[in-house]
């Protein structure tokens, strides 16, 4: 059988044409962090991709080793800007466990509370961020105006919007009163109400769910495969939580829900991300009416004994975890930090294959990357 | 109990080696193991216990050696500790039982030179593209110069106004 | 007289660049919130681009890292003549805490001419919109 020119001429340029290499470089309106990929699409669909990290590679491990114990609660606090309470937490728990010291209740409540507060000023920043990236301007506008409500709370028990300084080795140095309770209660409570009215308004907006049902699926065996944690892992039906599975600070104390979805697409984690925010919100309640009396700090030796210790919490992109190993002076020999989104990133190539170029940023913002994180 | 199981599942794989069990805060178990069992124990765990989440890989640099700390998580905190040599440290790539691995163990290889054999992707994970493949940033040296607050790369410009 | 017309469209229209060039993400998150409701510098005139050739302004956080280094340099040439930079954050005023960090080589000053430094850390997007402010005066 012979092919007729114009078949052969076709097969031709549509072999050589399909194939384009798209950089989504450093700089990308999508990205609020500098990543690099390198998208291999074949007409609309990608193929391949690869990843390139280390633009915000700053070398606090080596910069650890250079400080003391004391200093290192502030270096580590900035290695990410959204969730440095959760660094500072992970940290002083481990020193505080190598020091061997006993952390009052008032302390671990308080700092229970700025744990949960940060979690909910970082999902709905996520939930912005994801509806401004599908289009959805309207989503980023409303929850970044609500989320302000959570930033003057923590503003007014620490002083800082997003960088708070509140932990301590030894405890947290803020304390609240009664008149304050009462108040962060009472907008806490006007928190939840417009939180309940963004779920609602993403429940019944259609074109949302289109852009997002079916985009960047991840099966519970390929989360697994790739040791993925957080609400990105429990939206593929995989049930790991720190906060439940190893109680850290005040969580021994506290009820609540672990969320799990099933579809593992970027809808199921928009569909955990935002209960999950409605349950931290009930379990800041409940912090803030059985805090209990007592001192908010013990004191702590400069001079860490030699040991070593491995710290672990739920941050609220998933499990961080800490190895830290003192030899006796007071500066760390070793400061090791692992951040929940560095095994998302893994998972991206397997994401992002198969899928649209415009459906890209809906990807990227549904694995809520941080990239400060990763790097480190 | 699973982590009596696991250390009596070891014991069986690695008659030769005496196992212990040592209690490390924050509710860890650390197993110090030789470099050519790491491979067969990650082995035991995936296949027989299923556990597969591996938290991530820490290297250091002891002064004596190199030491990789595999952090593991199934409900509690297991470690599996070895120590290589600090002149060529290689050792077997996990990422065929657990793909997960190969961000950790290609930031290891960067930070430290450890070679990890049959890794499929050993390019440098976090270090820039220009960076001295010598030049390891977790090793213990005497050499600071590195860290130097006002360290210039050779074609560098500034335009701080009173430099 | 053309160009006072032309200094006066540019004091009420700067169309600002966003880059993070290696910071922690605390300056980037509080740059995003001056677009927010609460904040809101739209109504100084200020629309956040997506590409540099359309920027007047550059607002970049962060120490400048070996890897951004250049693409820092990049984004900086494409931005059509007259454009400002601006230092948002500790950080790329001068590396603060990561000075001695050795993939870090410092501020944005090590890189590009800044026009104007905003310190914090991180900074307050009331100090972001003082400095822009002061920054538009002088043009």
């Amino acid at each position: 059988m012979t092919t007729r020119p114009s078949d052969y001429l076709t097969k031709r340029l549509t072999d050589q044409m399909t194939r384009i290499t798209i950089p989504i470089g450093p700089q990308h309106p999508a990205l609020k962090e500098p990543l690099s990929f390198l998208l291999t699409v074949e007409g609309e669909r990608i193929v391949e991709s690869v990843l390139r990290l280390g633009y915000v590679h700053r070398g606090i491990e080596r910069i650890c080793q250079n400080r003391n114990y004391v200093q290192n609660v502030h270096v580590v606090e900035r290695v990410c800007g959204i969730c440095s309470h959760i660094h500072t937490t992970v940290y002083c728990q481990g020193v505080e466990a190598l020091l061997g010291l006993q952390v009052p209740p008032r302390a671990l409540y308080l700092r229970t509370l700025l744990c949960e507060l940060e979690r909910i000023h970082s999902h709905m920043l996520w939930l912005g961020v994801l509806a401004e990236n599908v289009g959805f301007t309207t989503i980023f506008m409303y929850a970044w105006r609500d989320r302000e409500i959570v930033l003057d709370i923590m503003e007014e028990l620490s002083g800082g919007r997003v960088a708070h300084a509140v932990n301590v080795i030894g405890g947290v140095r803020v304390d609240v009163d009664e008149p304050q309770v009462d108040s962060i209660l009472m907008r806490l409570d006007e928190l939840e109400q417009r939180i309940e009215t963004l779920l609602g308004v993403i429940q019944h907006e259609r074109t949302f769910q289109v852009r997002t049902r079916g985009v960047g699926h991840l099966s519970a065996e390929q989360v697994r495969r790739y040791c993925v944690v957080g609400p990105t892992a429990r939206a593929s039906g995989v049930d790991v939580d720190m906060r439940r599975d190893a109680p850290y600070a005040a969580y021994d104390r506290l009820d609540f829900r672990v969320i799990t979805a099933e579809e593992g697409d970027v809808w199921a984690r928009t569909m955990v991300r935002v209960p999950e925010t409605i349950e931290s919100l009930h379990m800041c309640q409940q912090l803030l009416t059985g805090l209990p009396d007592g001192p908010t700090t013990v004191r702590a030796r400069r001079r860490v004994p030699p040991g070593e210790v491995v710290s672990r919490a739920e941050a609220p992109r998933g499990e961080l975890i800490y190895y830290i190993r003192s030899d006796g002076s007071d500066r760390p020999a070793r400061v090791k930090i692992r951040t929940p989104t560095l095994p998302a990133l893994s998972t991206l190539p397997d994401q992002l294959r198969g899928v649209h170029t415009a459906d890209v940023p809906a990807v990227l913002a549904g694995v809520d990357l941080c990239i400060a994180c990763a790097d480190r | 109990m699973l982590m009596e199981a696991i250390l009596q599942a070891l014991r069986e794989t690695f008659p030769a080696e005496t196992i212990e069990a040592r209690a490390v805060p924050i509710g860890e178990t650390f197993v110090a193991l030789p470099p050519d069992c790491l491979h067969p124990a990650a082995q035991v765990l995936v296949e027989r216990f299923d556990l597969r989440h591996l938290s991530t890989i820490t290297g250091q640099d002891t002064g004596s050696a190199i030491e990789l700390l595999y952090h593991f998580w199934d409900g509690g905190g297991l470690t599996l500790r070895t120590s290589l040599p600090r002149e060529e440290p290689h050792i077997a790539t996990l990422t065929d039982l657990i793909p997960g691995a190969a961000f950790y163990e290609r930031e290891v290889c960067e930070m430290l030179g450890v070679t990890f054999d049959g890794h499929p992707d050993p390019r440098a994970l976090l270090l820039p593209d220009d960076w001295d493949k010598e030049q390891l940033p977790m090793r213990m040296t005497n050499d600071q110069s590195i860290d130097h607050p006002t360290k210039r790369l050779p074609d560098q410009e500034t335009h701080r106004p009173n430099d | 007289m053309l160009d006072r017309i032309v200094r006066w469209a540019r004091r009420k229209s700067p169309w600002i660049l966003h880059f993070n060039s290696g910071g922690c993400n605390g300056c980037d998150i509080e740059i995003l919130d001056l677009l927010t409701p609460r904040y809101d510098v739209e109504r100084l005139g200020i629309l956040k681009e997506a590409s540099p050739r359309h920027a007047d302004i550059l607002l970049c956080t962060g120490p400048v890292t070996r890897q951004s280094r250049d693409r820092l340099r990049r984004i900086y040439e494409q931005m059509p003549a007259p454009r400002w930079v601006v230092a948002v954050g500790s950080c790329s005023c001068s590396g603060a805490i990561f000075r001695d960090g050795y993939n870090v080589l410092g501020g944005i000053d090590q890189v590009l001419p800044v026009d104007m430094y905003i310190p914090g850390c991180p900074c307050r997007p009331e100090a972001m919109i003082d400095g822009l402010v002061r920054l538009l005066g002088t043009i």
